[in-house]
């Protein structure tokens, strides 16, 4: 036995974010920690990896009590971890952020640092280079080089937090490579996500957080995916989305031959009102791109972008807002949430024309759109008033999707809206999608977690190296979107081009 | 575009590097005074001691931080070293006096922004007016006047044809040079100024690299504070006011980025010469000193933004 938590508290401040949290991990085992947004997850395991200091309960390392004071403390035992939120030097290379920290001696040898990256990548087969600037990669390259740093540390206990909400479908699937072959080689995996569709292929032992508690904890193999919810939410909730049909009215966003440099090259798509299009294909594919290209962010080289039949020039977000389109990025720390201010102002920041008259807000009127909000996607928080940045990653995210909704639009760009996101409120993020949708709404929705897709979209457009590759109407299958989606040539740049604009 | 580790020297580093040689050039063709030895030495001993805080300044500013009190600590470690000289000390127990008393200033200076958790940019604006103020009493307002000749030689003396200063800006400049890209303290200030709760989390001691930065960075500014003593042949306890200013200005100018995590030694040096040159060339063409303040305010705009304008497009 490695690792045994057994009754762990922790508060912050006037909020309990863990009552009772127990877990015990075995070598050579991949320990699956799931519960809803808020749960207290990441807590606990920042508990684990010195990171926070638990106020009550038991911590047994190997059958000794211990207490950390310091990341270093959990490290130096052979604890590592693959943190929810980036956390690397940007200005520093791939090669550095690997083994930050960890210099042996005063003198740093660069060329050697970069060599014994270079080979840790090697072996894994990773689309980096030890030479890259961090602050270059998408959030997946990012990610990938979390996880060389964990596992260069030769730890026997290995953390992952959502280590795949920002990777493709191959991407993952090497993550998942990698963690087989440490469990192979014996060592302790705790994985938490929230991709349910994930789980089987790789975890041996469940253990469930609900409200900063233990409910359940068991092997894998014994529970069925609908007991796993109704344990994570409390409630009975069906792990399948359902669309209203609406009949598609008139085209309300038309896309002719938009070409973005770099990446995107002739784009041409339609959709209509009432419609949710999908927005399928690999990481670096050029999604993000065309949102961000549509939302007036990069500048478009050629081509047209048409609203209700009207040409518009739209050369800032201002003009593409002015115009009804809404985007919800991905990036929430850095594009999405001002992480200082209250969950108030960041649901209203977006819409503030619509609480205040002759300039001044009427604040009673912006609590309520919060109040509204927090109901409606289920925002686990102390109350409007906390700080954005406190709040759980998936709580943030849902924040960033309430500052959009609450401003309301006619064309929604939705990339990769359930990020991160539990379950529950995934249903919920889908039930407005569809209200939206009801009510007219033209939505294009990027998302790399192709189950939901399919359930959600009316029809599927699929990208591949910036261009469209094709489409496929409701009811194709996972294969058919891979098919369009793959690209064979496994080229490093993948994992570069998502941050290149 | 292959993305270039920082640090290195490429092509980013040339523009910078292209305005000195283009204004070298100016100035030689604009002015006969210009290309002499007699204006060349001058110039490099008017630069060195902004040059040699400035190196101190790069470091800061890699790492996250800022120093606003460099002025004053400036003037306080020339004092303290000169009184050490009148004292009858040899010039070299002078000169140490001065280093420590700069490095004691920053080391209080990274004790209070790590401890105390305070922006760095207003601690230094509360230790320039301490430390400025400590200097006015120890000296009483009064300028330190009874040092032995020799110790002139310091900032005034020739060494292998060229001034002296500039072998003591040479080897500071190796030196910061070597400690930024091939130690871990360098390293570590790179981090720390790129993502500190990263290093936090990497389990880097980021107060121990910090406050090591801001101690360098003081010792920098004390030996600069003896030169400037030893051109003045004076203690002066107003020295160096408004120099914080300029040190900050090399800095930014060379490519360093005030939100930290990036600067270079070569940088900084281009950016000082690019200033010192650009005042020196002034008034060799007799441009009104109140018009040189304002060109100056103008080439670090323009730098800043002709560097920005290039990380964006990478
Ligand atoms: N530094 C903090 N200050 C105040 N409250 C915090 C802090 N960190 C976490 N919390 C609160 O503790 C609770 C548990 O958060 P935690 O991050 O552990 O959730 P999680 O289970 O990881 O959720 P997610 O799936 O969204 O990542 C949340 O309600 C959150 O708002
Ligand atoms: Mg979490």
């Amino acid at each position: 036995m490695l690792l045994r938590l057994k009754g762990i508290e922790k508060r912050f401040g006037g909020l309990t974010a863990l009552r009772n949290g127990n877990l015990t991990v075995n070598a050579g085992e991949v320990h699956l920690l799931m519960g809803e947004n808020g749960a207290g997850k990441s807590t606990l395991m920042k508990i684990v990896a010195g990171l926070l200091q638990p106020d009550g309960g038991t911590f047994e390392w190997k059958g000794q009590p211990v207490a950390f004071s310091r990341p270093a403390d959990a490290a130096a035992l052979g604890i590592a971890m693959v943190h929810q939120e980036s956390l690397l030097a940007p200005h520093l290379s791939v090669a550095e952020n690997i083994f930050l920290g960890r210099e042996q001696s005063f003198w740093v040898k660069r060329r050697e640092v970069v060599a014994r990256a270079a080979k840790l990548i090697e072996e894994h087969r990773f689309p980096l280079n030890a030479e890259w600037r961090v602050d270059r990669l998408s959030p997946a390259g990012k990610q990938l080089v979390e996880i060389c740093r964990a596992i260069s540390q030769g730890s026997s206990l290995l953390i992952f937090d959502e280590p795949t909400s920002s990777l493709s479908d191959a991407e993952t699937a090497e993550v998942f490579k990698i963690v087989r072959t440490l469990k192979a080689r014996g060592m302790g995996v705790i994985y938490i996500t929230h991709r349910l569709d994930e789980l089987r292929s790789v975890g041996d032992q469940v253990t469930v957080l609900r409200d900063g508690a233990t409910v359940h904890t068991s092997p894998m193999a014994e529970l069925t995916t609908d007991q796993l919810i109704r344990h994570m939410v409390g409630r009975e909730l069906s792990a399948l989305y359902a669309r209203t049909p609406v009949a598609p009215g008139e085209v309300v966003l038309s896309i002719d031959q938009l070409c973005v440099p770099p990446l995107l090259k002739k784009i041409s798509l339609n959709v209509r009102a009432g419609e949710i299009v999908g927005l399928a294909g690999l990481v670096g594919a050029g999604r993000t791109e065309l949102c961000r290209a549509i939302f007036g962010v990069d500048r478009c080289a050629s081509g047209r972008i048409l609203i209700n039949g009207k040409e518009q020039r739209l050369r800032s977000p201002q003009d593409a807002a002015a115009a009804g389109i809404a985007l919800i990025p991905e990036d929430r720390q850095r594009t999405g949430l001002a992480t200082a201010r209250p969950i108030g102002e960041n649901t209203n920041l977006a819409s503030l024309d619509k609480v205040s008259r002759y300039g001044l807000v009427d604040q009673a009127a912006a609590d309520r759109v919060t109040t509204d909000f927090i109901a409606r996607l289920r925002i686990r928080a102390e109350s409007p008033q906390q700080r954005a940045g406190r709040l759980s990653g998936g709580n943030q995210q849902k924040v960033v999707i309430a500052k959009w909704l609450a401003r309301g639009a006619r064309v929604f760009l939705f990339d990769e809206p359930t990020r991160g996101i539990d379950v529950g409120a995934k249903a919920e993020v889908f039930e407005v999608m569809d209200e939206l949708a009801r009510q007219g709404a033209a939505i294009l929705m990027v998302s790399s977690e192709l189950p939901e897709l399919l359930q959600i979209a009316d029809r599927i457009l699929v990208m591949r190296a910036g261009v469209l590759t094709g489409e496929l109407a409701r009811g194709a299958t996972q294969e058919q979107v891979m098919r369009l989606a793959a690209f064979h040539d496994a080229r490093p740049e993948a994992a570069q081009a998502g941050s290149a604009a | 575009m292959k993305p270039k580790l920082p640090g290195g020297l490429n092509l980013q580093r040339l523009l910078p590097f292209a305005s000195l040689i283009v204004l070298f050039a100016g100035l030689s063709i604009a002015t006969p005074n210009f290309l002499t030895e007699t204006n060349l030495s001058s110039v490099i001993r008017q630069t060195a001691v902004i040059n040699i805080m400035a190196l101190g300044m790069t470091m800061i500013i890699i790492a996250g931080g800022i120093d606003l009190s460099v002025g004053s600590i400036l003037a306080f470690g020339g004092l303290m070293g000169t009184m050490a000289l009148e004292k009858g000390q040899p010039i070299v127990v002078g000169v140490a006096v001065g280093i420590v008393a700069g490095m004691f200033w920053g080391f209080i200076n990274g004790l209070l922004t790590t401890r105390l958790k305070i922006n760095p940019f207003i601690v230094t604006l509360g230790t320039l007016g301490i430390v400025r103020g400590i200097t006015l009493i120890v000296s009483n307002g009064l300028p330190v006047h009874n040092i032995p000749q020799s110790f002139s030689y310091l900032g005034e003396g020739i060494l292998g044809g060229v001034p002296f200063v500039l072998w003591i800006l040479l080897v500071c400049a190796g030196a910061v040079h070597v400690l930024l890209e091939h130690t871990k303290l360098g390293r570590y200030a790179f981090a720390i100024g790129s993502n500190p709760d990263a290093a936090y989390y990497a389990g880097i001691p980021v107060a121990f690299h910090t406050i090591s930065v801001y101690a360098i960075g003081g010792a920098l500014t004390g030996l600069a504070g003896m030169i400037e003593a030893s051109r003045l042949m004076t203690g002066q306890p107003t020295a160096g006011q408004g120099y914080e200013l300029q040190a900050i200005a090399a800095v930014v100018i060379g490519g360093g980025s005030l939100r930290g995590g990036e600067g270079t030694v070569v940088g900084t040096l281009i950016g000082a010469f690019i200033m010192g040159l650009l005042s020196n060339g002034s008034d060799l063409l007799g441009i009104s000193p109140y018009l040189q303040q304002a060109i100056i305010g103008a080439v670090i705009i323009l730098a800043v933004t002709v560097d920005e304008l290039r990380k964006r497009r990478t």
